[in-house]
């Protein structure tokens, strides 16, 4: 059982007006239970190395997605790896015109691609506005 | 193939998938301009992006080095400016080269005449942008005033692309080169020809044959391509052309397969003589074993079915035949520019030859030969297929290819809506029509007059059963709000005599009265007078629902429209309600 003093990834409960997403709403122990995880890659099998470098390219690749599109990330990005394919999956509001998404997009690509030199792939979903999960 | 989903360039999300051609095309260009500003930026910060830990390297995402490393003047600094494209600086470098006296060699001086002639005095893509538009000064191709040797950099006119001109770079250096050999005269010709100097290409041709050199293979094919531009007549462009061959075969040089597109190409120019002669260039080309590419059937199809005239020959289903029994690979850069697809369909059109059209289509899916087609081509080539199965098809054929090709291969242009329409009248299958209106709704043609009019005359002609007529009505619902003025600033689309009266009709038949005397109102605002049919309409309408008053402000109406009807409006008034004495 976890000590009432663990603070990590919890939204403090409050007066019932804070919007929360599914994500947000439950905490780390949740994990393999009712959450997937963010990112998705073999660094940490046993017997395989790169976790860390994996590590370091997922907080620039967060970073850089939520630069990028500013103000549409509804809920945090997913990363794929597979093979040499990096794939990202973001959920993006309906905020901008979709030739201006699809600028992003295509230069998010590329610039990615040509920084981590290998092929990097961008799935999107689009949601009219953050789906909420409970009010906190 | 999902029938659904669009282009796989495209996101998978109902937001962000394009609706008509012009979404997909804004789409697809902005992703590309999203590449474009990432290489920009790639380009102009190397020095974040050349770590090279991919274990092996890939080199075509590593940034580009297009700086010259070698400094100084040297034949070898020469050799990298030409070898990284970089027009001015190799020019440059050659002046300076020779004016300090050192001897440049024949070949470097060679391959910077390749240059010269391959971009023609103008600069290639990337330096364009860095340079400063200069002022646009005229091509002088006969200009026999230009005697000195311009040192500034000039730029041709920017409507016909970039023109030789008198004394530029290339003829500068070829001038003053102590040696020339084949090369440097084959290098100068084919320049000429590119950039339209053809006659001055001829020249330089003589002098090749009185300095006794040898011309290769694409020289001749450069000449041949001239010849349009150096005689007027038929006859006489073919005898050069023929001179020419000669030539080649004296100088016993093989031609090849761009030979033979050349001389098809410049018979295209040669009218009748073109005709008779093709055939028989065929022939040479299958004695010489050379395979001919999609350039050639193009431009045999294109000599034959120039005039509109001329009875269609049986040759262009020998063509497809052929082209169906092998696969191609580009071979010719005119293949995916001339093979216009869509232009044989377009001849398949005009033959109403269906199966043929079908041949082409199976042709397309085999092996590689969609890369011929650009997305925009592309479009064209399925609006008229579609065309093509509307007119000659049985209605369940063309309604299946219609719901496979409609979001996923295809957006329906308006003349493919009005011939889809056309069709399903031919067939009476009217009651599609609400479905293919929401598919219209979609596809962002509301505004278009001509579909509008097509749609309310096809529902109001016939009485159909009640679920239709409600459906009808709803149509007609969406077509009177497109015409009313919108919040924005589109000007609402003029009401026309017809329209109006389709949609009085439409609404009196499915019982909605209030809205049909809304329009009725709108007739007098518009200007427009009311047939016979719709006033009988409304009145039967106006009895269904029992509404005299409606049927009385009918009748008011009639009167001071000032209509010849309005008396038998008023009779029938009177017999078929039971009316007050107030309202008599």
């Amino acid at each position: 059982p976890l000590s009432p003093q663990t603070r990590a990834a919890r939204v403090r409960v409050g007066k019932g007006d804070k919007p929360v997403t599914y994500e947000q709403a439950h905490p780390p122990h949740y994990i393999a239970h009712r959450k997937g995880w963010l990112s998705l890659h073999t660094g940490n099998l046993h017997g395989e190395a790169g976790a860390a470098e994996r590590a370091v390219e997922d907080s620039f690749l967060r970073r850089f997605m939520f630069g990028t599109f500013p103000g549409l990330l509804v809920d945090e990005v997913v990363l794929k790896r597979r093979g040499n394919l990096l794939v990202v999956c973001a959920l993006l509001g309906r905020a901008l015109p979709p030739s201006k998404i699809y600028f992003l997009v295509g230069y998010a690509e590329t610039l990615l691609s040509h920084f981590y030199k290998c092929p990097v792939r961008l799935e999107l979903q689009t949601v009219p506005a953050r789906v909420v999960y409970k009010y906190l | 193939q999902d029938p659904t989903a669009a282009h796989y360039m495209f996101q998978d999300d109902p937001f962000l998938m394009p609706r008509n051609a012009a979404n997909s095309r804004l789409y697809s260009l902005s992703k590309e301009s999203g590449k474009n500003a990432a290489k920009y930026i790639i380009k102009n910060f190397p020095q974040y992006f050349d770590k090279t830990f991919a274990d092996p390297n890939v080199p075509c995402l590593m940034p580009e080095t297009l700086t010259p490393q070698i400094e100084g003047m040297s034949e070898e600094a020469l050799k990298e400016r030409i070898h990284l494209r970089r027009v001015k600086e190799s020019v440059d470098m050659f002046d300076q080269l020779v004016q300090a006296g050192t001897p440049v060699s024949l070949e470097t001086t060679n391959s910077l005449l390749d240059l010269l002639s391959f971009y023609g005095d103008g600069e290639s893509a990337s330096e364009k942008q860095e340079e400063a538009k200069e002022d646009l000064e005229e091509p002088g191709v006969n200009a026999s005033e230009q005697k000195a040797p311009k040192r500034q950099f000039q730029r041709g006119s920017q409507s016909s692309g970039p023109r030789w001109r008198e004394n530029n770079h290339a003829e500068r250096i070829f001038k003053i080169m102590p040696e020339r050999n084949a090369h440097s005269y084959c290098t100068m010709i084919r320049g000429m020809v590119k950039h339209g100097a053809a006659s001055r290409a001829y020249d330089m041709y003589t002098d090749l044959l009185n300095e006794r050199h040898k011309a290769d293979v694409h020289t001749f094919n450069a000449l041949i391509r001239a010849v349009p531009y150096l005689k007027e007549r038929f006859i006489e462009r073919w005898e050069l052309a023929k001179e020419f061959l000669t030539h080649m075969a004296q100088q016993e040089v093989q031609p090849n397969l761009l030979t033979f597109n050349a001389l098809l190409k410049t018979l295209r120019r040669c009218g009748g003589v073109g005709r008779s002669m093709c055939l028989m260039v065929l022939k040479e080309m299958e004695a010489l074993d050379i395979e001919p590419s999609l350039a050639t059937y193009d431009h045999l199809l294109s000599i034959f079915y120039r005039g509109v005239d001329l009875p269609p020959s049986g040759i262009i289903s020998e063509v497809l035949d052929e082209v169906e029994k092998r696969d191609f690979t580009p071979q010719d850069p005119d293949d995916g520019k001339d093979f216009h697809i869509s232009d044989n369909l377009h001849w398949c059109c005009d033959l109403k030859d269906i199966k043929l059209a079908y041949q082409l289509n199976k042709t397309m899916g085999k092996g590689d030969n969609w890369k011929f087609l650009d997305v925009d081509r592309l479009n064209g080539y399925w609006s008229k297929f579609f065309s093509l199965l509307c007119m000659m098809e049985q209605i369940e054929v063309v309604l299946k290819w219609y719901k496979e090709m409609s979001p996923s291969l295809f957006y329906p242009t308006p003349k493919n809506i009005l011939d889809l329409l056309q069709a399903l009248d031919a067939a009476d299958q009217l009651e599609v029509i609400p479905s293919i209106w929401e598919d219209v709704k979609q596809l962002g043609f509301t505004r278009k007059q001509e579909l509008l009019e097509e749609f309310l005359s096809l529902m109001s002609r016939d009485q159909h059963p009640d679920e239709i007529q409600l459906a009808f009505a709803k149509c007609a619902e969406d077509i009177k709000a497109a015409h009313e003025p919108a919040g924005r600033e589109q000007l609402p689309l003029e009401w026309t005599g017809s329209t109006l009266g389709n949609v009085v009709v439409l609404f009196s038949r499915a019982g909605r009265t209030q809205d049909a005397w809304t329009m009725m109102e709108h007739f007098q605002q518009a200007n427009r007078i009311p047939t016979d049919k719709v006033m009988d309409e409304f009145l039967s309408c106006a009895k269904q629902t029992n509404c005299p008053d409606e049927a009385i402000k009918l009748v008011k109406l009639a009167a001071s429209l000032g209509l010849p009807s309005s008396q038998r409006l008023k009779s029938r008034t009177e017999e078929e309600f039971e009316l007050s004495e107030a309202q008599k």
